[in-house]
């Protein structure tokens, strides 16, 4: 009765109605992500197999494994900069390139804009599986092309470079149509006077986009980015699905490596170690992005 | 008045009738939950288990699991002490990691039907000497071959030979490869394995041995400075490279690749399963259907006799389940190992030797396949276990295949280097 009162002279109505409101998100919030996180937080500090939890404190140690690992330090951390970079790089030319070409009315827009977004719908896994079979030297399509076409099939996902680009253009494949939509609003959310006197002036195509469009649109760009590498430095399911790391780990990324000892090697507090120093690096890198992005608004 | 007042005396009396012979009721239907990985194999033990079910008043609970994050989701099903399955497909591979969270079953009856190298002790006893498995049938590979390209006489005794009838066959273009087999970390039983053991050799030394002693003694060495480990690898890289009696792209195969490649009538031989024999015969999934022979595994230079492997799949029962539970499971695996019906039945639907050992030359009587495999599998004195029993070895197994790849796709005068790199790597994985 006590804290029923407290509650009632703590919070007015219309803010006991807005907690109320958000407390089943809050709630699934906290039990499928601050629980888990504080429990795999906890178990890197610990000596916890899975198959043998003796959950005893060991320090950094299980971090001075992981930063030690020479597989971790010259391969996974490389790999990963390396996929986010090309595929958010890649992603994002292709997306503004179409989007560009969505901006302006065309018969059949509506229906070329659908099929575009079409890659969205596909789950990952899905999508990875389908370019396994699409790149396999036998059966698939790209090999009976470039055979058809004169050359010599390849074994794409045996080489690391051609293992890699076959996982860098599926990822690249799903995330374009979310680059293209994004930025596709965002061209028409833009005012359309400094266009209008561009045309008056008859500046050229080129210039309207390099001096207008880019900077007016920069903002946009700049969150998509943070976003998107954000996400593309935790991928998992495409990769583990097209290569499971391979071939001889030569495309492992840390998503993987934090996987493969905690599930794999049921090495949970290593695997919770990597996660973390993962989750770290993510936050640094984000940060310095975000700055980037403040000083844009700012000059824009 | 009177008459509301009998209505409600009798409207009571029924339904603490009704709510009583409901309760008698659930409190007779006993239920047994099991946990398994959705597969031909799994699926038709359990559709013993769901026969004896009926028999005995006891329903069945299917709770299927990914094999993806089968053995992590048990295992920390099994650490939790919880009670949620009764019954929980177990096998060789973690027979030792789950050795002390599983309930031992030395006292199941049937168990006396099961085969012996299988349950070795090695793999499924715990530390009081007691197993903790019962078979649900047989898993081993098995070299199949085009019986109507290949006489049963010109079968290969060794690598020379498979070499040179392969690409025999290649050059009178009847296929576009001698053999086919998954080389993926989850299939290289089919390729870098069993010529590992036929050429005398091993992933870790003293080769053969499966005693974590033995090795604990040895140092953990592993066995890719040996000189039987490099004619392994050079095998292969010729086989890829040169020879190109395998295809190229074979190094990121996994069974299904490989089995596709066999099954359009693309490779004279391959390495697999035998429970794909029914897979390879059936002309909706396969254009090779009723050309597939069973033969002997080729030895290497090194080898000294034809080496193969015959574990088994089997069930577990979790130490937290209670009691009355336990023993219940335990008399259901224990008549399901005498279900001589359901057996005939796993092996005609899988082509797995089932679990009761006394069946198989039964079955051989009036079944070819088995005459084979009972000739050069089953019965075959020369047998190795096709894992090791200690808690890293899922990491030296991943350590041995990242070795074999980066040798195979690199260059031929790298392999020496690769493979001292690897001995490290192997060494490192199971002491860390």
């Amino acid at each position: 009765m006590k804290l029923k009162n407290t509650w009632r002279k703590t919070f007015g109505e219309q803010q006991r109605f807005m907690l109320m409101l958000i407390a089943p998100a809050v709630t699934l919030l906290i039990l499928f992500q601050a629980v888990p996180i504080f429990v795999g937080g906890s178990a890197s500090f610990r000596d916890w197999m899975l198959y043998n939890p003796k959950k005893t404190w060991v320090g950094f140690s299980q971090y001075a494994s992981v930063l030690t690992d020479p597989a971790f330090l010259q391969i996974v951390l490389p790999n990963t900069f390396v996929f986010m970079f090309s595929s958010v790089a890649i992603s994002l030319v292709i997306g503004l390139a179409l989007a560009l070409t969505l901006n302006r009315p065309f018969r059949g827009q509506k229906l070329v804009q659908t099929i575009l977004l079409m890659p969205l719908m596909v789950a990952p896994v899905i999508a990875a599986i389908m370019v396994r079979w699409m790149f396999n030297d036998e059966f698939g399509i790209v090999n009976v092309v470039l055979e058809a076409l004169g050359g010599e099939g390849q074994p794409w996902l045996v080489q690391r470079w051609s293992a890699f680009s076959v996982i860098v253009l599926t990822d690249v494949w799903l995330w374009t149509p979310w680059f293209t939509l994004l930025l596709l609003a965002g061209l028409q959310s833009l005012p359309k006077e400094p266009f209008e006197a561009a045309a008056i002036d008859g500046t050229t195509a080129w210039r309207v986009f390099r001096y207008l469009t880019l900077p007016m649109l920069r903002p946009v760009i700049i969150v998509c980015i943070v976003i998107r590498s954000i996400d593309a430095f935790r991928t998992f399911d495409t990769v583990w699905a097209l290569t499971g790391g391979g071939p001889a780990r030569e495309t492992e990324l840390l998503s993987i490596y934090a996987y493969e000892n905690a599930f794999v090697f049921l090495d949970f507090a290593k695997g919770s170690a990597a996660a973390i120093i993962g989750a770290l690096i993510i936050l640094v890198v984000g940060l310095a992005l975000y700055r980037i992005l403040d000083h844009v608004r700012k000059m824009s | 008045m009177i008459k509301a007042k009998q209505w409600a005396v009798a409207c009571a009396a029924g339904l603490s009738l009704l709510v009583g012979s409901l309760g008698s009721a659930m409190a007779q239907q006993k239920e047994l939950r099991i946990a398994y990985q959705p597969n031909p194999l799994q699926e038709a033990s359990i559709d013993m288990m769901l026969k004896w079910g009926e028999k005995n008043n006891v329903k069945i609970i299917k709770v299927p699991n990914s094999y993806g994050v089968y053995v992590e989701k048990m295992t920390a099903s099994l650490t939790s002490g919880s009670d949620q399955y009764d019954v929980i497909w177990h096998n060789d591979d973690w027979g030792q990691l789950w050795a002390h969270l599983v309930e031992p079953l030395d006292d199941v009856a049937g168990l006396k039907y099961a085969d012996k190298w299988s349950t070795d002790p090695i793999i499924f006893f715990n530390k009081d000497g007691k197993t903790t498995v019962v078979p649900m049938g047989q898993t081993l590979g098995a070299l199949f071959y085009r019986t109507d390209l290949i006489k049963e006489s010109e079968l290969p005794k060794t690598w020379k030979q498979l070499v040179t009838l392969s690409k025999k066959l290649q050059g009178e273009g009847k296929v576009k490869y001698g053999f086919v087999g998954g080389m993926d970390p989850n299939s290289d039983w089919n390729s870098s394995l069993w010529t590992l053991w036929n050429n005398s050799c091993d992933v870790m030394k003293p080769f053969g041995s499966r005693d974590n002693a033995v090795l604990a003694k040895n140092g953990w060495t592993s066995a890719f400075n040996e000189p039987c480990m490099r004619q392994v690898v050079e095998f292969w890289w010729d086989a890829l490279n040169t020879d190109k009696i395998s295809p190229r792209g074979m190094p990121a195969y996994g069974r299904n690749e490989a089995n596709a490649v066999f099954t359009v009538g693309d490779a004279a031989f391959t390495v697999a399963d035998t429970t794909y024999w029914s897979e390879f015969n059936d002309p909706a999934k396969s254009k090779v259907a009723g050309k597939v022979g069973l033969a002997q595994f080729p030895i290497g230079p090194m080898g000294k006799n034809v080496t193969l492997w015959n574990e088994l799949w089997g069930w577990a029962i979790p130490k937290a389940v209670p009691a009355e539970r336990k023993a219940l499971a335990k008399k259901m695996l224990s008549d399901i190992m005498l279900d001589e019906d359901g057996q005939l039945a796993l092996w005609k639907k899988t082509g797995a030797p089932p679990p009761n050992a006394a069946l198989w030359s039964k079955i051989a009587k009036t079944d070819a396949f088995m005459q084979s495999l009972q000739k050069y599998y089953l019965d075959s004195p020369h047998k190795i276990h096709s894992a090791y029993y200690f808690a890293n070895w899922p990491a030296v197994h991943k350590a041995y295949n990242n070795t074999v790849t980066k040798a195979v796709t690199g260059g031929r005068s790298d392999i020496p280097k690769v493979l001292a790199e690897g001995a490290t790597l192997v060494h490192d994985a199971a002491i860390k």
